[in-house]
Parts: structure tokens; C-alpha cells; sequence
């Protein structure tokens, strides 16, 4: 798990921990976890929603921590700016990933899915949470393997990412075709400069 | 620390190191993402970033610059995607914050062509250099010719900015500003990157025709089709005619394999 500290925002958003999972086991009880608490009153529904705090991100579809980071980022402005265009914070990162303005369709794709094999996990807030509260927390949830997030790049699904961004008929993607590495690298920088600037995307 | 009532954006300025100013914006060199910590893993390498801050204009009615500036930021970042789309070798954008008029996009490490070609470095208006003459196979070696560093000849140059300006065409780009000040050469991995820049210099090259014409070589090559009626045109006179688009501030680079 890594932890982010953005010294120029706003203090309770100012801390960012990112935690990659492989071979989750739980992911569609998750997922229905994560719809019931959206929906329950009361008390019980404040503790579960509290429970699972976090941005539940499909690994595969992220090229790179700089990717993330780019939709953190954004989505950190959002709030900082009362310009949410979501319900939260986290959810706000799983618009900044989708190239529409679909929010069901940015947190079917981004989101937790039965299927997800592996997850990165995010939770924002401020300096005063602590990594080991959040890791024991993410444990609770999420039951899989914590991994650095160096191994990112071998979970990564290219295809899928391309068909999202309707990349394949693109110029520089194609010119690249040869080369894998350097196809990856622009399908990267193609993803993130398109998550960049998605609040002026038009 | 930041205070809570400052914009973010603005916050980080703060931090930031001023590279130049201008007119329209001021430029700043910062690190956008802290360096991660972790327990258990190594820390996540992060990049610099260039932030373009188009700050207020007093001039200006207030709502007036804030839409302009708001429209301004959002066609550079549009402008920019499409060229990354299309593979013209442009910085990729980090952030966006169009309110605040500010735009970050990737650092670039390099020298500008304007320099390189003997043109003097940026600010040093008037100081005019020499800019060899002859065209054709060697280039003449001046007592230091900046381009050395990069291996390439100035005719490879030409070449490359040719060839990214007609890529930049072909996706309906139009950059508005394109002088040698605005492109910069990096050298990375055994690779040379050419970049063209915003900013306005006077940027002249005496005798600097037989190099154009190595431009327009590889622009021609790369328009394929499309060039006989671009030469009509050229020909004509009328491209002189043009109106500059306003804030169409693009930073293109140039990539090629270095010979080695």
C-alpha cells in the first residue's frame, strides 16, 4: 500500500492510500455489499457505507500509477472545488477513468465487477487516518492479496483499455502496432491525457 | 502549508518554480504527485510537470476573462489530446483546472531549435547568430555547433519539423505560433524529440531559406495527396492571409532515432 500526501489541498482530502489486491475471491459479494449499503437507512447504513469508504477500482483497466494518479487527482479537484459530478469522492475517480459521461456505465466498466480478479483500492481523506487503520480496514473488505503496485503492469488489459478509448484505428496506435512496449506506452499516454483533461473534454 | 480558503491550483503555484512570463501566462516547473510512502514497497517515482497559468486580466471585464480564460484552457487541452491521439509527438496533458486558467502538462528536458540552429537562446533578442548557409551534405562544423550534443544535422531537423507539422495537419490542427522558439530537441534513450513550445520569441535565422526548403521536403512527403493543393496555395500567397487563432498554444515535439 502507498500513501499520497497533497500538502496544497484541502486538509480531509489531502491523504490518498492506494492499494492494489490480486486474486480477489469475494469480488460479487462486494459488489452487492457496496450496492446494499448505498441503499440502507439509519445507523446500520452509515457503518456500512463507512465499511466500504474506499474507491473499488478494476486493476486491469489501469495502464499505469500515473494513470491513477491523473484520476485522483481530478476527482480531488472536483471536490475541493464543490464540483462533483458523483456522489463522492471515490466514485468521482471511476468518472474520471471512463471516457463518457455515463456514470453507470463508468462504474460498471471501472468498478468492482463478480468477475474482477484484481483490485485497487483508494481511500481519501485526511492526514489524521493512519496506513495501518486503512490497510486493516481494506482487509476486512477485500479478500485478497495485497501486491505493490509495481505489479500493475502485469495485470494490466490492454485490449480492453484500447476497445474503451476507441483506440484501435487510431493513428498513433497503429503506427506502433510492431511494438508493444512502445504501443502500451502511447495507449498510456494517450489514456491519461484523455483523463486529464476530461472536464473540458467538450 | 496551504491555507484551506486558497484554491488548490493555486496553492500549488504557490510551491512552484516560475519558469518565464508572458502576456497571457505565467509558466511554472512543480511536482505534481508526492512521492508515495509505504511500508512494504518502494517509493512510486514521480515526474514534474509544466504548469500554464493563465492568470486574471485587470483589464478585462471579470466575466468576460473568466470565460475566455476557462475556453482558452479547455481548447489548448483539446487541441493537445488530438494531437496525442494522432500521434504527433506532443507533451501529454496532467491536469486540468479550467477554472482557475491552468493547464499541466509533461515536463520536457530538451534545448530549443532557435538555439540549436544558432539563433541564440530564448530572451536573447537581437543577439542574432550564424546559421550556416549550405544545404546540402555536410553541415560546416562551427566552432560549437549545439546540435552535436543530439547527433543530428540540421537537415534532420528540418525534416523532423516538416514531417510533425504535417502530422499536425492531418489531424485539423492548426498551431498558430509555429517559430523555432516554439520547438525544443530532447535527447532520451538514444532517441532525439523535437518540441515546439508556446511562447513567442523573435526568433530569426539569416539565410535561413535553403533550411525552410528541407521543411517543406518532408511536409510535401508526409501530406502525400493533400500537398498539391497546400503548394497552390503556398504558391499563391494566400496562406499570408490567415488569421491567428487565439490560444492555440500547442508544445510539439519531434521524435526520431538517433543515428548512431
Amino acid at each position: 500500500m502507498q500513501t499520497f500526501r497533497y500538502d496544497h489541498l484541502p486538509t480531509e482530502i489531502s491523504t490518498v492510500h492506494v492499494a492494489l489486491y490480486t486474486d480477489v475471491e469475494n469480488s460479487a459479494a462486494l459488489r452487492s455489499r457496496i450496492v446494499r449499503a448505498s441503499q440502507l437507512e439509519g445507523a446500520e447504513g452509515d457503518a456500512e457505507r463507512e465499511a466500504v469508504n474506499f474507491a473499488f477500482i478494476e486493476a486491469r483497466l489501469i495502464c499505469s500509477v500515473l494513470h491513477l494518479q491523473t484520476a485522483v487527482y481530478q476527482a480531488l479537484l472536483a471536490q475541493a472545488q464543490g464540483a462533483l459530478r458523483t456522489k463522492t469522492v471515490h466514485s468521482e475517480i471511476l468518472w474520471a477513468l471512463n471516457p463518457t459521461n455515463n456514470i453507470t456505465e463508468a462504474i460498471r466498466r471501472y468498478g468492482v465487477a463478480d468477475a474482477s480478479k484484481s483490485l485497487i483500492v483508494v481511500r481519501i481523506g485526511s492526514p489524521d487516518l493512519e496506513q495501518g487503520d486503512v490497510n486493516e480496514q481494506m482487509h476486512k473488505v477485500v479478500e485478497g492479496t495485497l501486491a505493490p503496485l509495481d505489479e500493475l503492469s502485469d495485470i494490466t488489459d490492454w485490449a480492453s483499455i484500447k476497445k474503451y478509448y476507441k483506440l484501435n484505428g487510431e493513428a498513433a496506435v497503429k503506427a506502433a502496432a510492431k511494438d508493444p512496449a512502445r504501443e502500451q506506452a502511447i495507449v498510456n499516454e494517450i489514456v491519461t491525457s484523455s483523463v486529464a483533461m476530461k472536464s473540458v473534454m467538450g | 502549508m496551504a491555507t484551506q480558503a486558497a484554491s488548490p491550483t493555486i496553492a500549488l503555484i504557490e510551491h512552484a518554480e516560475k519558469i518565464s512570463q508572458g502576456a497571457e501566462a505565467k509558466i511554472y516547473r512543480v511536482q505534481l504527485h508526492p512521492a508515495g510512502s509505504s511500508n512494504d514497497a518502494s517509493p512510486v517515482a514521480t515526474e514534474h510537470i509544466l504548469l500554464k497559468y493563465r492568470f486574471h486580466k485587470q483589464y478585462r471585464h471579470p466575466t468576460l476573462d473568466a470565460s475566455l480564460t476557462k475556453s482558452r484552457v479547455a481548447g489548448e487541452a483539446r487541441a493537445l489530446l488530438k494531437c496525442v491521439r494522432s500521434g504527433v509527438n506532443v507533451p501529454g496533458i496532467r491536469m486540468v483546472d479550467a477554472p482557475e486558467g491552468v493547464l499541466g502538462i509533461e515536463w520536457i528536458d530538451g534545448k530549443s531549435v532557435r538555439f540549436l540552429l544558432g539563433g541564440g537562446a530564448e530572451g536573447e533578442e537581437g543577439e542574432e547568430g550564424e546559421v550556416d548557409d549550405d544545404s546540402t551534405e555536410d553541415t560546416a562544423e562551427t566552432e560549437e555547433d549545439p546540435l552535436q550534443e543530439f547527433s543530428i544535422t540540421q537537415d534532420s531537423v528540418m525534416e523532423l519539423i516538416g514531417t510533425e507539422i504535417a502530422k499536425m495537419h492531418q489531424a485539423d490542427v492548426i498551431h498558430g505560433d509555429l517559430t523555432t522558439s516554439n520547438m525544443m530537441l530532447r535527447l532520451e534513450d538514444k532517441a532525439v524529440d523535437l518540441y515546439v513550445l508556446e511562447r513567442a520569441f523573435s526568433s530569426t535565422h539569416p539565410q535561413s531559406e535553403p533550411l525552410f526548403a528541407g521543411v517543406l521536403r518532408a511536409y510535401e512527403k508526409k501530406m502525400g495527396k493533400e500537398w498539391p493543393a497546400i503548394s497552390r496555395r503556398l504558391d499563391d500567397g494566400e496562406s499570408r492571409s490567415t488569421a491567428r487563432p487565439s490560444g492555440t498554444a500547442l508544445m510539439l515535439c519531434v521524435s526520431e532515432t538517433a543515428r548512431s
